[in-house]
Protein backbone atom coordinates (compact mmCIF):
# COMPACT_ATOMS: atom_id res chain seq x y z
CA UNK A 1 0.00 0.00 0.00
CA UNK A 2 3.16 2.30 1.09
CA UNK A 3 4.06 2.17 -2.76
CA UNK A 4 1.30 2.20 -4.76
CA UNK A 5 3.13 4.49 -8.23
CA UNK A 6 0.20 3.59 -10.53
CA UNK A 7 -2.35 7.02 -11.45
CA UNK A 8 -4.78 7.64 -8.82
CA UNK A 9 -8.85 8.73 -9.64
CA UNK A 10 -8.58 12.77 -10.09
CA UNK A 11 -10.84 13.72 -7.04
CA UNK A 12 -13.07 16.59 -7.86
CA UNK A 13 -16.12 18.08 -5.79
CA UNK A 14 -18.45 16.33 -8.43
CA UNK A 15 -16.99 12.57 -7.49
CA UNK A 16 -15.93 13.32 -4.03
CA UNK A 17 -18.33 11.41 -2.36
CA UNK A 18 -18.48 8.21 -4.88
CA UNK A 19 -14.83 7.71 -3.98
CA UNK A 20 -15.40 8.10 -0.20
CA UNK A 21 -18.21 5.46 -0.50
CA UNK A 22 -15.58 3.69 -2.05
CA UNK A 23 -13.13 4.07 0.78
CA UNK A 24 -16.08 2.38 2.98
CA UNK A 25 -16.31 -0.33 0.24
CA UNK A 26 -19.45 0.58 -0.75
CA UNK A 27 -20.40 1.27 -4.44
CA UNK A 28 -22.75 4.01 -4.94
CA UNK A 29 -24.14 6.25 -7.53
CA UNK A 30 -26.55 9.03 -7.55
CA UNK A 31 -30.42 7.96 -8.45
CA UNK A 32 -32.20 11.18 -9.51
CA UNK A 33 -35.05 11.51 -7.22
CA UNK A 34 -37.20 12.77 -9.73
CA UNK A 35 -36.97 10.07 -12.88
CA UNK A 36 -34.81 7.85 -11.26
CA UNK A 37 -32.25 7.16 -13.93
CA UNK A 38 -28.78 6.34 -12.07
CA UNK A 39 -25.89 8.44 -13.61
CA UNK A 40 -22.29 7.64 -13.65
CA UNK A 41 -20.01 9.92 -13.87
CA UNK A 42 -21.33 11.85 -10.65
CA UNK A 43 -22.49 15.23 -11.39
CA UNK A 44 -24.45 17.62 -10.50
CA UNK A 45 -27.97 17.08 -12.46
CA UNK A 46 -29.30 13.83 -13.66
CA UNK A 47 -28.32 14.15 -17.73
CA UNK A 48 -32.37 12.70 -18.20
CA UNK A 49 -34.31 15.21 -16.82
CA UNK A 50 -31.85 17.85 -15.32
CA UNK A 51 -33.17 17.16 -11.56
CA UNK A 52 -31.21 18.23 -9.27
CA UNK A 53 -32.16 16.20 -6.55
CA UNK A 54 -30.67 12.66 -5.58
CA UNK A 55 -29.51 10.37 -3.79
CA UNK A 56 -26.78 8.03 -3.19
CA UNK A 57 -28.05 4.62 -4.15
CA UNK A 58 -26.14 1.62 -3.07
CA UNK A 59 -25.49 -0.51 -5.56
CA UNK A 60 -25.60 -4.63 -5.58
CA UNK A 61 -22.27 -4.97 -7.05
CA UNK A 62 -22.76 -6.96 -9.33
CA UNK A 63 -22.91 -7.25 -12.86
CA UNK A 64 -21.98 -8.40 -16.59
CA UNK A 65 -19.18 -7.21 -18.67
CA UNK A 66 -19.86 -4.74 -21.67
CA UNK A 67 -16.86 -4.94 -23.35
CA UNK A 68 -13.20 -5.06 -22.69
CA UNK A 69 -10.05 -4.28 -23.50
CA UNK A 70 -6.95 -6.15 -23.40
CA UNK A 71 -3.17 -3.99 -22.76
CA UNK A 72 -0.47 -6.06 -24.25
CA UNK A 73 2.37 -2.99 -24.36
CA UNK A 74 2.24 -0.56 -21.44
CA UNK A 75 1.28 2.96 -21.88
CA UNK A 76 2.62 4.31 -18.31
CA UNK A 77 6.22 2.48 -16.33
CA UNK A 78 3.45 1.78 -13.36
CA UNK A 79 1.70 -1.17 -15.24
CA UNK A 80 4.87 -2.61 -16.98
CA UNK A 81 4.34 -5.85 -14.75
CA UNK A 82 0.82 -5.90 -15.25
CA UNK A 83 0.95 -6.85 -18.76
CA UNK A 84 -1.51 -8.14 -20.32
CA UNK A 85 -4.25 -6.14 -18.00
CA UNK A 86 -7.88 -5.73 -19.07
CA UNK A 87 -10.16 -2.95 -18.90
CA UNK A 88 -13.68 -3.40 -19.13
CA UNK A 89 -17.29 -1.33 -19.45
CA UNK A 90 -19.31 -3.42 -16.62
CA UNK A 91 -23.10 -3.04 -17.31
CA UNK A 92 -24.13 -3.20 -13.66
CA UNK A 93 -27.66 -5.12 -12.62
CA UNK A 94 -28.68 -1.61 -11.47
CA UNK A 95 -28.50 -0.17 -14.86
CA UNK A 96 -25.56 1.92 -15.23
CA UNK A 97 -22.27 0.66 -16.77
CA UNK A 98 -18.79 1.52 -15.37
CA UNK A 99 -15.45 0.96 -16.27
CA UNK A 100 -12.66 -0.98 -14.57
CA UNK A 101 -10.21 -3.97 -14.37
CA UNK A 102 -11.44 -7.57 -14.65
CA UNK A 103 -9.16 -9.48 -12.10
CA UNK A 104 -8.86 -13.51 -11.09
CA UNK A 105 -9.19 -14.54 -14.54
CA UNK A 106 -7.09 -15.10 -16.77
CA UNK A 107 -7.04 -12.38 -19.76
CA UNK A 108 -7.55 -15.21 -22.62
CA UNK A 109 -11.06 -16.48 -20.56
CA UNK A 110 -12.67 -13.28 -20.31
CA UNK A 111 -16.01 -12.78 -22.00
CA UNK A 112 -18.82 -10.01 -23.07
CA UNK A 113 -21.60 -11.10 -20.84
CA UNK A 114 -19.48 -12.98 -18.36
CA UNK A 115 -21.41 -11.96 -14.38
CA UNK A 116 -18.76 -10.40 -12.15
CA UNK A 117 -18.90 -9.06 -9.12
CA UNK A 118 -17.10 -5.67 -7.05
CA UNK A 119 -14.45 -5.99 -4.90
CA UNK A 120 -12.72 -3.28 -3.60
CA UNK A 121 -8.77 -2.70 -3.62
CA UNK A 122 -7.38 -0.46 -0.90
CA UNK A 123 -4.27 1.00 -3.02
CA UNK A 124 -3.62 3.70 -0.26
CA UNK A 125 -5.14 4.89 2.75
CA UNK A 126 -6.91 7.39 0.90
CA UNK A 127 -8.36 5.34 -2.04
CA UNK A 128 -10.12 2.27 -2.76
CA UNK A 129 -10.69 1.13 -6.66
CA UNK A 130 -13.62 -0.59 -6.69
CA UNK A 131 -12.84 -3.89 -9.18
CA UNK A 132 -14.42 -6.83 -10.38
CA UNK A 133 -13.87 -10.56 -10.75
CA UNK A 134 -16.02 -13.57 -12.11
CA UNK A 135 -19.00 -14.34 -10.22
CA UNK A 136 -17.23 -17.73 -8.58
CA UNK B 1 -34.88 30.21 -44.41
CA UNK B 2 -32.42 30.50 -47.24
CA UNK B 3 -30.18 26.66 -47.31
CA UNK B 4 -26.59 26.98 -47.09
CA UNK B 5 -26.28 24.51 -50.15
CA UNK B 6 -23.63 25.45 -52.40
CA UNK B 7 -22.98 29.33 -50.81
CA UNK B 8 -19.45 28.62 -49.93
CA UNK B 9 -16.64 27.00 -51.05
CA UNK B 10 -12.98 25.70 -50.04
CA UNK B 11 -10.47 27.37 -51.89
CA UNK B 12 -6.96 26.76 -50.56
CA UNK B 13 -5.23 23.68 -48.89
CA UNK B 14 -2.11 23.79 -47.07
CA UNK B 15 0.18 21.19 -46.37
CA UNK B 16 3.55 21.02 -44.54
CA UNK B 17 6.15 18.49 -44.19
CA UNK B 18 4.87 15.41 -42.42
CA UNK B 19 6.07 12.14 -40.32
CA UNK B 20 8.86 12.39 -38.30
CA UNK B 21 9.71 16.33 -38.16
CA UNK B 22 11.51 16.99 -35.39
CA UNK B 23 12.41 20.58 -33.78
CA UNK B 24 9.60 21.94 -34.67
CA UNK B 25 6.36 23.58 -32.16
CA UNK B 26 2.90 23.33 -32.97
CA UNK B 27 2.26 26.87 -33.65
CA UNK B 28 4.88 26.61 -36.38
CA UNK B 29 2.73 23.69 -38.46
CA UNK B 30 -0.55 25.92 -37.53
CA UNK B 31 1.19 28.99 -39.32
CA UNK B 32 3.05 27.03 -42.13
CA UNK B 33 0.37 25.22 -43.66
CA UNK B 34 -2.17 28.85 -43.23
CA UNK B 35 0.43 30.25 -45.29
CA UNK B 36 0.55 27.15 -47.96
CA UNK B 37 -3.61 27.33 -47.96
CA UNK B 38 -3.48 31.55 -48.40
CA UNK B 39 -0.77 30.74 -51.26
CA UNK B 40 -2.96 28.26 -52.92
CA UNK B 41 -6.30 30.23 -53.27
CA UNK B 42 -4.02 32.98 -54.93
CA UNK B 43 -4.15 35.44 -51.46
CA UNK B 44 -2.83 37.59 -49.59
CA UNK B 45 -2.66 37.38 -45.48
CA UNK B 46 -4.06 40.78 -45.84
CA UNK B 47 -7.44 39.45 -47.61
CA UNK B 48 -7.63 36.98 -44.74
CA UNK B 49 -10.77 38.34 -42.57
CA UNK B 50 -11.23 34.94 -40.71
CA UNK B 51 -9.48 33.02 -38.87
CA UNK B 52 -10.82 29.18 -36.64
CA UNK B 53 -7.95 26.85 -35.17
CA UNK B 54 -8.30 23.77 -33.80
CA UNK B 55 -6.81 23.71 -30.47
CA UNK B 56 -3.27 21.55 -30.45
CA UNK B 57 -3.13 18.24 -28.41
CA UNK B 58 -0.96 18.78 -25.95
CA UNK B 59 -0.18 22.45 -26.48
CA UNK B 60 -3.12 24.73 -24.83
CA UNK B 61 -1.29 27.88 -25.72
CA UNK B 62 -1.92 27.42 -28.81
CA UNK B 63 -4.80 29.83 -28.76
CA UNK B 64 -6.61 31.90 -32.39
CA UNK B 65 -5.58 34.60 -31.16
CA UNK B 66 -1.83 33.49 -31.14
CA UNK B 67 -2.07 32.21 -34.42
CA UNK B 68 -3.38 35.23 -35.70
CA UNK B 69 -1.23 37.09 -34.10
CA UNK B 70 1.97 35.29 -35.68
CA UNK B 71 0.02 35.30 -39.07
CA UNK B 72 -0.02 38.70 -38.79
CA UNK B 73 -3.82 38.56 -39.13
CA UNK B 74 -6.16 41.66 -38.73
CA UNK B 75 -10.05 39.49 -38.66
CA UNK B 76 -13.20 39.79 -37.71
CA UNK B 77 -14.51 36.10 -37.68
CA UNK B 78 -11.86 34.35 -35.22
CA UNK B 79 -12.24 31.49 -32.37
CA UNK B 80 -10.31 28.62 -31.03
CA UNK B 81 -13.05 25.97 -32.06
CA UNK B 82 -12.87 22.22 -30.46
CA UNK B 83 -15.20 19.23 -31.41
CA UNK B 84 -12.17 16.92 -31.48
CA UNK B 85 -11.30 14.95 -34.54
CA UNK B 86 -15.19 16.65 -35.68
CA UNK B 87 -13.28 19.86 -35.90
CA UNK B 88 -12.14 20.26 -39.35
CA UNK B 89 -15.55 19.37 -40.66
CA UNK B 90 -17.50 22.11 -38.01
CA UNK B 91 -15.06 24.70 -39.11
CA UNK B 92 -15.70 24.38 -42.61
CA UNK B 93 -19.48 24.76 -41.32
CA UNK B 94 -19.35 27.84 -39.36
CA UNK B 95 -17.00 29.33 -41.46
CA UNK B 96 -19.58 28.54 -44.65
CA UNK B 97 -22.20 30.23 -42.12
CA UNK B 98 -19.83 33.44 -41.77
CA UNK B 99 -19.01 34.15 -45.26
CA UNK B 100 -22.63 33.41 -46.28
CA UNK B 101 -23.59 36.65 -44.26
CA UNK B 102 -21.28 38.93 -44.59
CA UNK B 103 -19.22 38.33 -41.00
CA UNK B 104 -15.69 37.31 -43.35
CA UNK B 105 -15.31 37.13 -46.43
CA UNK B 106 -12.08 34.28 -46.55
CA UNK B 107 -11.76 32.29 -43.28
CA UNK B 108 -8.37 30.65 -42.89
CA UNK B 109 -9.22 26.85 -40.80
CA UNK B 110 -5.49 25.53 -39.28
CA UNK B 111 -4.71 22.30 -37.78
CA UNK B 112 -1.10 21.90 -36.47
CA UNK B 113 0.94 19.72 -33.74
CA UNK B 114 4.21 18.17 -33.02
CA UNK B 115 2.95 14.79 -31.23
CA UNK B 116 4.93 12.51 -32.79
CA UNK B 117 8.40 14.31 -31.31
CA UNK B 118 6.95 16.22 -29.08
CA UNK B 119 4.68 16.33 -26.39
CA UNK B 120 1.90 14.10 -27.33
CA UNK B 121 -1.94 13.88 -25.26
CA UNK B 122 -2.76 10.21 -27.09
CA UNK B 123 -1.66 8.34 -24.41
CA UNK B 124 -3.44 9.71 -21.60
CA UNK B 125 -6.86 9.22 -21.23
CA UNK B 126 -9.44 10.73 -22.67
CA UNK B 127 -12.83 10.01 -20.83
CA UNK B 128 -11.21 9.00 -17.12
CA UNK B 129 -9.88 6.16 -16.40
CA UNK B 130 -6.52 6.55 -15.96
CA UNK B 131 -6.84 4.40 -12.16
CA UNK B 132 -7.56 1.40 -13.69
CA UNK B 133 -5.01 2.08 -16.68
CA UNK B 134 -7.41 3.16 -19.05
CA UNK B 135 -4.58 5.05 -21.13
CA UNK B 136 -5.09 6.22 -24.86
CA UNK B 137 -7.67 7.13 -27.16
CA UNK B 138 -6.53 3.55 -28.65
CA UNK B 139 -8.24 1.95 -26.02
CA UNK B 140 -11.73 4.02 -26.20
CA UNK B 141 -12.38 2.38 -29.55
CA UNK B 142 -11.11 -0.81 -28.97
CA UNK B 143 -13.73 -1.40 -26.66
CA UNK B 144 -16.27 -0.58 -29.11
CA UNK B 145 -14.61 -2.38 -31.41
CA UNK B 146 -14.84 -5.57 -29.47
CA UNK B 147 -18.55 -4.53 -28.48
CA UNK B 148 -18.51 -5.03 -32.71
CA UNK B 149 -16.93 -7.99 -32.83
CA UNK B 150 -19.31 -9.67 -30.50
CA UNK B 151 -22.34 -8.11 -32.30
CA UNK B 152 -21.70 -8.48 -35.36
CA UNK B 153 -18.94 -10.72 -35.95
CA UNK B 154 -16.44 -8.46 -38.02
CA UNK B 155 -12.81 -8.26 -36.04
CA UNK B 156 -9.56 -8.69 -37.59
CA UNK B 157 -10.49 -10.50 -40.50
CA UNK B 158 -12.66 -7.12 -41.53
CA UNK B 159 -10.35 -4.60 -40.19
CA UNK B 160 -7.13 -5.94 -42.38
CA UNK B 161 -9.60 -5.33 -45.62
CA UNK B 162 -9.86 -1.45 -44.99
CA UNK B 163 -6.16 -1.61 -43.59
CA UNK B 164 -5.04 -3.02 -46.72
CA UNK B 165 -6.79 -0.69 -48.83
CA UNK B 166 -5.51 2.78 -47.32
CA UNK B 167 -1.95 1.49 -47.48
CA UNK B 168 -2.88 0.60 -51.60
CA UNK B 169 -3.92 4.57 -51.72
CA UNK B 170 -0.86 5.40 -49.49
CA UNK B 171 1.17 3.69 -51.62
CA UNK B 172 0.58 6.52 -54.18
CA UNK B 173 0.92 9.08 -52.53
CA UNK B 174 4.43 10.90 -52.08
CA UNK B 175 3.03 12.26 -49.42
CA UNK B 176 2.21 9.78 -46.98
CA UNK B 177 4.07 8.68 -44.18
CA UNK B 178 3.82 4.90 -45.37
CA UNK B 179 4.28 5.96 -49.25
CA UNK B 180 7.11 3.36 -49.46
CA UNK B 181 5.91 0.50 -47.23
CA UNK B 182 3.32 -1.72 -48.80
CA UNK B 183 1.05 -4.02 -46.93
CA UNK B 184 0.04 -7.57 -47.08
CA UNK B 185 -2.86 -9.34 -44.95
CA UNK B 186 0.33 -11.57 -43.43
CA UNK B 187 1.75 -7.81 -42.54
CA UNK B 188 -1.30 -6.68 -40.93
CA UNK B 189 -1.76 -9.94 -38.97
CA UNK B 190 1.73 -10.07 -37.42
CA UNK B 191 1.73 -6.39 -36.44
CA UNK B 192 2.39 -5.94 -32.80
CA UNK B 193 -1.34 -5.89 -30.97
CA UNK B 194 -1.36 -2.83 -28.94
CA UNK B 195 -4.81 -2.96 -26.67
CA UNK B 196 -6.54 -5.93 -28.14
CA UNK B 197 -8.52 -6.39 -30.23
CA UNK B 198 -6.32 -3.58 -32.00
CA UNK B 199 -3.13 -4.22 -33.55
CA UNK B 200 -0.47 -1.34 -34.90
CA UNK B 201 -2.07 -1.53 -38.22
CA UNK B 202 -5.16 -0.78 -36.84
CA UNK B 203 -4.22 2.57 -35.41
CA UNK B 204 -3.51 5.95 -37.29
CA UNK B 205 0.15 7.61 -38.19
CA UNK B 206 1.04 10.51 -35.35
CA UNK B 207 2.54 12.78 -37.26
CA UNK B 208 4.60 16.20 -36.85
CA UNK B 209 2.09 18.65 -39.02
CA UNK B 210 -0.22 21.28 -39.65
CA UNK B 211 -3.15 21.23 -42.39
CA UNK B 212 -5.49 23.93 -43.74
CA UNK B 213 -8.10 25.28 -45.78
CA UNK B 214 -9.98 28.40 -46.57
CA UNK B 215 -13.20 28.94 -46.98
CA UNK B 216 -15.35 31.75 -48.86
CA UNK B 217 -18.11 32.31 -50.54
CA UNK B 218 -19.37 30.64 -54.19
CA UNK B 219 -19.27 33.92 -55.81
CA UNK B 220 -15.80 35.16 -55.21
CA UNK B 221 -14.52 31.57 -54.99
CA UNK B 222 -15.23 31.49 -59.07
CA UNK B 223 -12.29 34.15 -59.17
CA UNK B 224 -9.86 33.02 -57.15
CA UNK B 225 -7.08 30.81 -58.47
CA UNK B 226 -8.01 27.14 -58.40
CA UNK B 227 -11.20 25.45 -58.85
CA UNK B 228 -13.23 25.99 -56.60
CA UNK B 229 -15.20 22.76 -54.18
CA UNK B 230 -18.58 23.63 -53.39
CA UNK B 231 -19.85 22.68 -50.31
CA UNK B 232 -23.25 21.00 -50.50
CA UNK B 233 -24.16 19.71 -47.91
CA UNK B 234 -23.82 19.54 -44.25
CA UNK B 235 -24.34 18.52 -40.65
CA UNK B 236 -23.69 17.18 -37.26
CA UNK B 237 -24.85 15.49 -34.67
CA UNK B 238 -22.58 15.02 -31.19
CA UNK B 239 -24.19 11.89 -29.08
CA UNK B 240 -21.63 13.16 -26.15
CA UNK B 241 -22.07 10.69 -23.62
CA UNK B 242 -19.51 9.00 -21.81
CA UNK B 243 -18.44 6.12 -23.19
CA UNK B 244 -19.09 3.96 -20.38
CA UNK B 245 -22.81 5.12 -20.64
CA UNK B 246 -23.09 5.25 -24.42
CA UNK B 247 -25.36 3.29 -26.53
CA UNK B 248 -23.49 4.29 -30.04
CA UNK B 249 -20.18 2.13 -29.52
CA UNK B 250 -21.90 0.04 -32.10
CA UNK B 251 -23.98 2.85 -33.61
CA UNK B 252 -25.91 4.67 -34.29
CA UNK B 253 -23.23 7.14 -34.09
CA UNK B 254 -23.56 10.92 -35.52
CA UNK B 255 -22.46 9.41 -38.52
CA UNK B 256 -26.16 8.78 -38.84
CA UNK B 257 -28.13 11.84 -38.24
CA UNK B 258 -25.43 14.22 -39.46
CA UNK B 259 -25.28 12.39 -42.42
CA UNK B 260 -29.09 12.16 -43.51
CA UNK B 261 -29.21 15.87 -43.20
CA UNK B 262 -25.83 16.37 -45.08
CA UNK B 263 -27.35 14.87 -47.95
CA UNK B 264 -31.00 16.19 -47.64
CA UNK B 265 -29.29 20.12 -47.77
CA UNK B 266 -27.24 18.36 -50.93
CA UNK B 267 -30.53 17.05 -52.33
CA UNK B 268 -28.59 13.88 -53.32
CA UNK B 269 -28.82 10.04 -51.87
CA UNK B 270 -25.60 7.91 -50.90
CA UNK B 271 -25.74 6.74 -54.57
CA UNK B 272 -24.37 10.07 -55.57
CA UNK B 273 -21.57 9.73 -53.41
CA UNK B 274 -18.21 8.69 -55.86
CA UNK B 275 -16.03 8.47 -52.79
CA UNK B 276 -15.62 8.75 -48.78
CA UNK B 277 -12.76 10.39 -47.08
CA UNK B 278 -13.34 9.14 -43.73
CA UNK B 279 -12.03 10.06 -40.75
CA UNK B 280 -10.41 6.60 -39.98
CA UNK B 281 -8.39 6.85 -36.66
CA UNK B 282 -8.89 3.04 -35.86
CA UNK B 283 -10.00 0.67 -38.79
CA UNK B 284 -13.42 0.04 -36.94
CA UNK B 285 -13.97 3.58 -37.33
CA UNK B 286 -14.50 3.14 -40.70
CA UNK B 287 -16.51 0.24 -39.98
CA UNK B 288 -19.17 1.88 -38.22
CA UNK B 289 -19.16 5.04 -39.43
CA UNK B 290 -19.94 3.78 -42.94
CA UNK B 291 -22.56 1.38 -41.81
CA UNK B 292 -24.43 4.12 -40.17
CA UNK B 293 -23.78 6.69 -43.35
CA UNK B 294 -26.44 3.66 -44.42
CA UNK B 295 -24.10 2.14 -46.97
CA UNK B 296 -24.71 -1.48 -45.66
CA UNK B 297 -27.33 -2.53 -42.51
CA UNK B 298 -25.63 -3.72 -38.78
CA UNK B 299 -23.17 -6.12 -39.25
CA UNK B 300 -23.30 -6.68 -43.06
CA UNK B 301 -19.77 -5.32 -42.76
CA UNK B 302 -17.79 -8.18 -43.13
CA UNK B 303 -19.22 -8.74 -46.50
CA UNK B 304 -19.27 -5.26 -48.05
CA UNK B 305 -15.76 -4.23 -46.85
CA UNK B 306 -13.22 -6.26 -49.25
CA UNK B 307 -9.99 -4.14 -50.15
CA UNK B 308 -10.67 -4.67 -53.70
CA UNK B 309 -14.03 -2.39 -53.46
CA UNK B 310 -12.10 0.23 -51.18
CA UNK B 311 -8.69 0.38 -52.72
CA UNK B 312 -7.94 1.80 -56.04
CA UNK B 313 -9.61 0.31 -58.96
CA UNK B 314 -12.89 -0.25 -56.21
CA UNK B 315 -16.41 0.41 -56.61
CA UNK B 316 -16.26 2.68 -53.15
CA UNK B 317 -13.30 4.50 -53.15
CA UNK B 318 -12.43 5.06 -49.12
CA UNK B 319 -9.68 7.48 -47.90
CA UNK B 320 -7.46 7.89 -51.02
CA UNK B 321 -4.77 9.92 -49.77
CA UNK B 322 -4.22 6.19 -46.88
CA UNK B 323 -5.81 8.20 -44.81
CA UNK B 324 -5.08 8.76 -41.14
CA UNK B 325 -3.90 5.24 -40.85
CA UNK B 326 -1.52 5.21 -43.57
CA UNK B 327 -1.35 9.10 -44.56
CA UNK B 328 -1.12 11.50 -41.41
CA UNK B 329 -2.48 11.79 -38.26
CA UNK B 330 -4.23 15.73 -39.02
CA UNK B 331 -7.64 15.40 -37.35
CA UNK B 332 -10.41 15.73 -39.44
CA UNK B 333 -8.22 18.02 -41.63
CA UNK B 334 -6.92 14.97 -43.18
CA UNK B 335 -10.24 13.46 -44.96
CA UNK B 336 -11.39 17.02 -45.68
CA UNK B 337 -8.58 18.50 -47.61
CA UNK B 338 -8.54 14.98 -49.73
CA UNK B 339 -11.17 15.79 -51.07
CA UNK B 340 -10.29 18.86 -52.16
CA UNK B 341 -7.52 18.07 -53.69
CA UNK B 342 -9.62 14.92 -55.60
CA UNK B 343 -12.68 16.89 -56.53
CA UNK B 344 -9.51 19.03 -58.28
CA UNK B 345 -8.08 16.85 -60.34
CA UNK B 346 -4.71 17.33 -58.49
CA UNK B 347 -3.58 13.75 -56.75
CA UNK B 348 -1.78 12.59 -59.17
CA UNK B 349 -1.03 9.03 -59.55
CA UNK B 350 -3.99 8.42 -56.76
CA UNK B 351 -5.94 10.63 -58.69
CA UNK B 352 -9.97 9.60 -58.73
CA UNK B 353 -10.93 8.70 -62.46
CA UNK B 354 -9.05 7.24 -65.17
CA UNK B 355 -5.35 7.10 -63.10
CA UNK B 356 -6.97 4.60 -60.74
CA UNK B 357 -9.97 3.30 -62.71
CA UNK B 358 -12.69 4.73 -60.62
CA UNK B 359 -15.61 6.45 -60.44
CA UNK B 360 -14.53 10.14 -61.85
CA UNK B 361 -14.84 11.99 -58.56
CA UNK B 362 -17.53 14.84 -58.71
CA UNK B 363 -19.11 14.51 -55.32
CA UNK B 364 -17.17 13.06 -52.18
CA UNK B 365 -18.72 12.99 -48.84
CA UNK B 366 -16.61 13.57 -45.86
CA UNK B 367 -16.81 12.21 -42.20
CA UNK B 368 -14.96 13.79 -39.20
CA UNK B 369 -15.82 12.10 -35.72
CA UNK B 370 -14.24 12.71 -31.98
CA UNK B 371 -13.68 11.84 -28.59
CA UNK B 372 -15.19 8.07 -28.80
CA UNK B 373 -17.49 9.04 -31.55
CA UNK B 374 -19.19 11.44 -28.73
CA UNK B 375 -18.89 14.00 -31.73
CA UNK B 376 -19.53 14.09 -35.95
CA UNK B 377 -19.70 15.92 -38.70
CA UNK B 378 -20.41 15.68 -42.27
CA UNK B 379 -19.75 17.70 -45.41
CA UNK B 380 -20.84 16.56 -48.69
CA UNK B 381 -18.53 18.45 -51.58
CA UNK B 382 -18.87 18.74 -54.93
CA UNK B 383 -17.03 20.02 -57.76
Amino acid sequence: MKNYLKPLPIITDDNRQYWEYCKKHELRMQKCQNCGYIRFPPSLLCPQCHSMDAEWEKLSGQGKIYSFVIYRISYHPSYADDIPYTVAIIHLTEGPRMESNITDCKVEDIRIDMPVEVYFNDVTDEVSLPKFKPVS
Amino acid sequence: MESLKDKAAIVGVGYTPQGKVPGRTSLSFHLEAARNAILDAGLKIQDIDGLLIQPTMGDPSVTAALVAQYLGARVRFLATLDTFGASAGCQAQFAAMAVAHGLANYVVCTYGENARSGVSEYGTALNGGIEYGLFGAAAGYAMAARRAMHEFGTGPETWKEIAIAQRRWANLNPQAIMYTRSMTYQDYYESRIIVEPFRLFDICQISDSGRAFIVTTAERARDLKKRPVYIMGMGQDHPATNPQQATFLTGPTGAKLSGEQALKMAGLTLKDIDACEIYDCFTYTVEIELMDYGFYGRGEGKDFLKAERLGPGGDLPLNTSGGLLSEAYQMGFTPLTEAVVQLRGEAGDRQLGAPTSTREPEIILVSNNGGVMQTHSTLILRK
